[in-house]
């Protein structure tokens, strides 16, 4: 019989491997401590047992909110093995969000991480009757914690090993009556439209459609070492992490703490692991500082080498063949720093590197590349798992890649993406109705706004309900040109306008004053202030080719036609900004109403008027005029 | 834990310290019980760090005494009260800064290191094992204190809020029978503040002995202690639970100044 659930998979792997190999690694107390698949088995089932004894039942849901730890990979596999499914929680939930989830799920027990969760679901226990107990695996802080509905991970495994002995051969009769059809983890959507919605996924959707994906992308059978570093709550580390590993099969590392990921990485060397947008760039910026404090020698080789990368990788990028001296030159550059400043990074054994959800700078996918490391930026969704995958070799900075096998993808008129996949998810929890809504003539509707290029990969523009119609009824995405602009180092931010009663798109920009500065002293240029370095005819011209390198990238109608060069920063002490830096659109286009005219009128200039309070409390007023510009 | 938390572990009787003409302390009488934590709190100057230097041998009182389980504490010299068991943390974090935090924590454990600098440098058979059974003990700590992620970094490169968590961490390191702790919040906010205290209350409830604590930051302090000491150009104005220390009227113009 072959295998239908991981559970299933998971007593295969026990029985090839045993005690004979390492399944998941841990750092703690400084120690890589290892658990082959004879002790991730054991662990499963002994958890597994231990929550039959308390009281879960075959299609009961159990709630995991916690860190990544091989406790979350053991809880979820034991759930799977009692017939039931894992809801994921994200660990930075609030416990109004919690209770959500939990109640939403109709979760009957609660594994949580430590003394933060803890306080958490002691704070919404009364709301969520139905959870029987509350189980931590990490018992910090939790001495003297006396409630009863708390219970340590050990002893549930304990209670499990002596209802073993009550009942032998339970467990394996419960994996054993395990099907593809189960549902087996449910992951919430982020729920940007009203309340989250329940994704169900069955064990046929992860085991199935993760196979097809590793086979897709080589990982399977190659004894590689994975990252676990991404929240298990979110499908692609329930997709590649907790199925992945066990179908591949992978070791899986956790790192320590969150924050020790840099180091702990390098220790590892990972094949496989999967990075967010934020953190290439934060690789990538630690690099280039620690560059600018190297010794003279140093820079030099390293800014001899990466044009020549940056070269061989475009030369690739375009399918030509690379001439013998380009091969040789790169080999040297390679090998004089590449592979050094890969090892540094933990990159150096790096087979398949994944990131998807926010935008990664086509500069930094650019610069990896020419390290010889390949950024694979994929689409996916909760629903669909991964829709488009670029394959090596055939990687482009500024798309998601072509449809995977598996998924066949159209636009619709209104350029929305739909989907058909050979592995769909089993719909929404409790909600039939907005699972067919998602579903109009056998397409699932993504909610995505994009296009499909002249090479058949997609680039993903934004949500549908984010868009914005210019004159003549044509959509465009200010966020995604916003985004884009943002990439460059000399535009710190940027607001993208237009509208039906608009002609074209303009745009509002704050240059970044400490790379503009430094532009600026090294053409001596001589400014001021902020406001007179923004109008200088210098800066102008280098934030319009700026704009005009965005603009080749984007579709005719949608391309900035007329800037201004703000005379301020946006400032979230202003309002124009929310804390977290996000732009507040409507508020800014209001306050720069006046501005905004001009830009669409005549005129070459526009006067300000500038309120400012001055240290000592004192307020004065500013006059600049500040320069219209045509791109 | 023993039944009476209260019962005196440190007595101070009527101790005075002068500095030339200044006097720091004068009659305080002050004890400190089995399982509490006691907050020593007033204004600049009142002499709490003064006093704190007193318990663990950096001033010596020129009247009055210290006692320590019926051992007078206060002829020694810091290092002879430390090897008794009395850690403390200091206002101005004095750590070796060229030293990753680990290395300061194992310097720390050097009290509890029994083999002479000549086995140490061959490493090997019992000195091994000791190295890695001390390395185990301060590892608990770092998780204790969430230092994982500044393990190995120089103390020197790190911000003033870790620093001060270091500082913490070593104190923690010698397994002390009492915590003496200078201000460990000063200068923080809010955030780090709140993380110290919980690591506060942490080491209080796993290792059950008493901790003294010096602070400005009346709310947290209010929050943790068991008892609030006050002082006042070096008198013990008042010493009780922190609800009645609340109500004090000697305490409230000792911070506030004279009703006019």
């Amino acid at each position: 019989m072959t295998a239908e659930t991981l559970p299933q998979l998971l007593k295969e792997n026990f029985k090839t491997y045993a005690s004979r190999a390492v399944a998941m690694r841990v750092k703690d107390r400084g120690i890589w401590r290892e658990y082959t698949w004879e002790d991730y088995y054991l662990k499963v089932k002994h958890f597994c047992l231990g929550l039959m004894y308390l009281g879960l039942h075959r299609g009961d849901k159990v709630s995991i909110l916690g860190e990544n730890k091989p406790e979350w990979y053991w809880a979820e596999l034991a759930v799977q093995s009692a017939g039931g499914a894992a809801v994921g929680i994200f660990t930075d939930c609030l416990p109004g969000e919690i209770k959500y989830y939990v109640e939403h799920s109709d979760s009957t027990f609660m594994v949580v991480h430590d003394q933060e969760q803890v306080d958490k679901a002691l704070e919404i226990k009364n709301d969520v009757p139905k959870v029987k107990k509350v189980i931590y695996w990490d018992p910090k802080g939790l001495w003297s914690y006396k409630d009863p509905i708390l219970l340590s991970f050990d002893d549930v495994l304990e209670l499990g090993r002596s209802y073993e002995k009550e009942h032998p051969g339970l467990f394996e009769e419960r994996v054993e009556e395990g099907k593809g059809a189960d549902i087996a983890a449910f992951c919430y959507t982020s729920g940007t439209t009203g309340l989250p919605k329940g994704g169900m996924l069955s064990q046929h959707w992860l085991v199935e459609s993760v196979k097809a994906w590793g086979q897709f992308d080589g990982w399977i059978g190659k004894n590689y070492e994975y990252l676990s570093f991404i929240p298990p709550a979110w499908i692609t580390e329930q997709g590649i992490g907790i199925a992945g590993s066990i179908i591949a099969p992978m070791v899986v590392n956790f790192p320590e703490e969150p924050e020790t990921v840099q180091e702990n990485i390098r220790e590892i060397g990972p094949n496989v692991l999967f990075f967010g947008a934020r953190l290439w760039e934060n690789l990538n910026r630690m690099v280039q500082a620690k560059m600018l404090d190297s010794t003279f020698f140093r820079r030099l080789v390293y800014r001899l080498a990466l044009p020549i990368g940056l070269r061989v990788s475009d030369m690739k990028e375009e399918n030509k063949k690379i001439s013998l001296p380009w091969r040789i030159l790169y080999f040297a550059a390679y090998q004089t720093i590449f592979r050094q400043l890969r090892d540094r990074l933990g990159l150096s054994r790096v087979d398949a590197v994944y990131s998807a959800g926010a935008a990664v700078s086509p500069d930094i996918i650019r610069y990896f590349k020419a390290l010889g490391i390949d950024i694979r930026l994929f689409y996916g969704s909760t629903e669909q798992g991964v829709m488009t995958l670029p394959k090596e070799g055939d990687i482009r900075p500024d798309t998601s890649g072509p449809p995977v096998p598996w998924v066949k993808i159209k636009l619709s008129e209104e350029g929305e993406i739909l989907i058909q996949n050979k592995y769909p998810y089993s719909g929404y929890y409790k909600d039939p109705q907005a699972t067919k809504a998602k579903v109009k003539d056998g397409w699932f509707h993504t909610g995505d706004f994009g296009h499909i290029n002249e090479d058949g990969h997609l680039i993903v523009i934004d949500r549908m309900e984010d868009l914005k119609e210019l004159a003549g009824g044509r959509k465009f995405s200010p966020q995604y040109t916003e985004i884009r602009l943002r990439f460059s180092p000399y535009i710190k931010d940027a607001l993208v306008i237009g509208g039906p009663d608009k002609g074209y798109v303009t745009a509002l920009i704050n240059i970044d004053l400490d790379n503009v500065g430094r532009f600026a002293e090294a053409r001596h240029v001589a400014y001021t202030t902020f406001t007179d370095l923004s109008q200088k005819e210098e800066v102008i011209e280098l934030v319009k080719k700026e704009i005009i390198k965005v603009n080749q990238t984007l579709p005719e109608w949608t391309r900035v036609k007329r800037f201004v060069n703000l005379h301020k920063e946006f400032d979230a002490d202003e309002d124009e900004l929310t804390r977290t830096r996000k732009l507040r659109r409507t508020f800014v286009e209001e306050k720069y109403n006046d501005l905004i005219k001009t830009l669409y009128g005549d005129a070459d200039t526009y006067k300000v008027e500038a309120s400012v309070t001055y240290r000592d409390g004192r307020k004065g007023t500013m006059e600049t005029s500040i320069r219209m510009n045509v791109v | 834990m023993k039944k009476d938390d209260r019962a005196p572990l440190i007595k101070i009787s009527t101790l005075s310290l002068k500095f030339g003409g200044l006097q720091a302390l004068s009659d305080v009488t002050l004890e400190i019980g089995e399982g509490e934590i006691l907050a020593i709190i007033g204004p600049n100057g009142a002499g709490k760090t003064c006093l704190l230097n007193c318990i663990n041998g950096f001033y010596h009182p020129y009247k009055g005494e210290i006692l320590y389980r019926d051992k007078n504490l206060t002829r020694l010299k810091p290092h002879q009260i430390a090897a008794l068991g009395i850690a403390r943390t200091f206002q101005n974090i004095e750590l070796y800064s060229g030293l990753t935090a680990l290395d300061n924590l194992m310097a720390a454990r050097h009290i509890h290191m029994k083999r002479g600098a000549l086995l140490g440098c061959l490493f090997f058979g019992p000195t091994r094992r000791e190295e890695v059974f001390h390395r185990h003990q301060i590892e608990e700590i770092i998780d204790l204190l969430e230092l994982e992620p500044i393990r190995k970094k120089v103390v020197g490169s790190l911000p003033y809020g870790q620093r001060k968590r270091v500082d913490l961490a070593r104190a923690l390191c010698m397994d002390p029978a009492v915590l003496l702790l200078d201000e460990p919040m000063a200068g923080m906010n809010v955030e780090e503040k709140e993380d110290i205290a919980r690591f506060i209350l942490d080491i209080y409830e796993l290792k059950k002995i008493p901790i003294v604590l010096v602070e400005h930051d009346m709310d947290v302090v209010m929050d943790i202690s068991h008892r609030i000491a006050v002082l006042d150009f070096g008198l013990k104005i008042s010493d009780g639970p922190p609800k009645d220390i609340r109500s004090d009227q000697r305490v409230i113009q000792a911070y506030l100044g004279e009703a006019s």
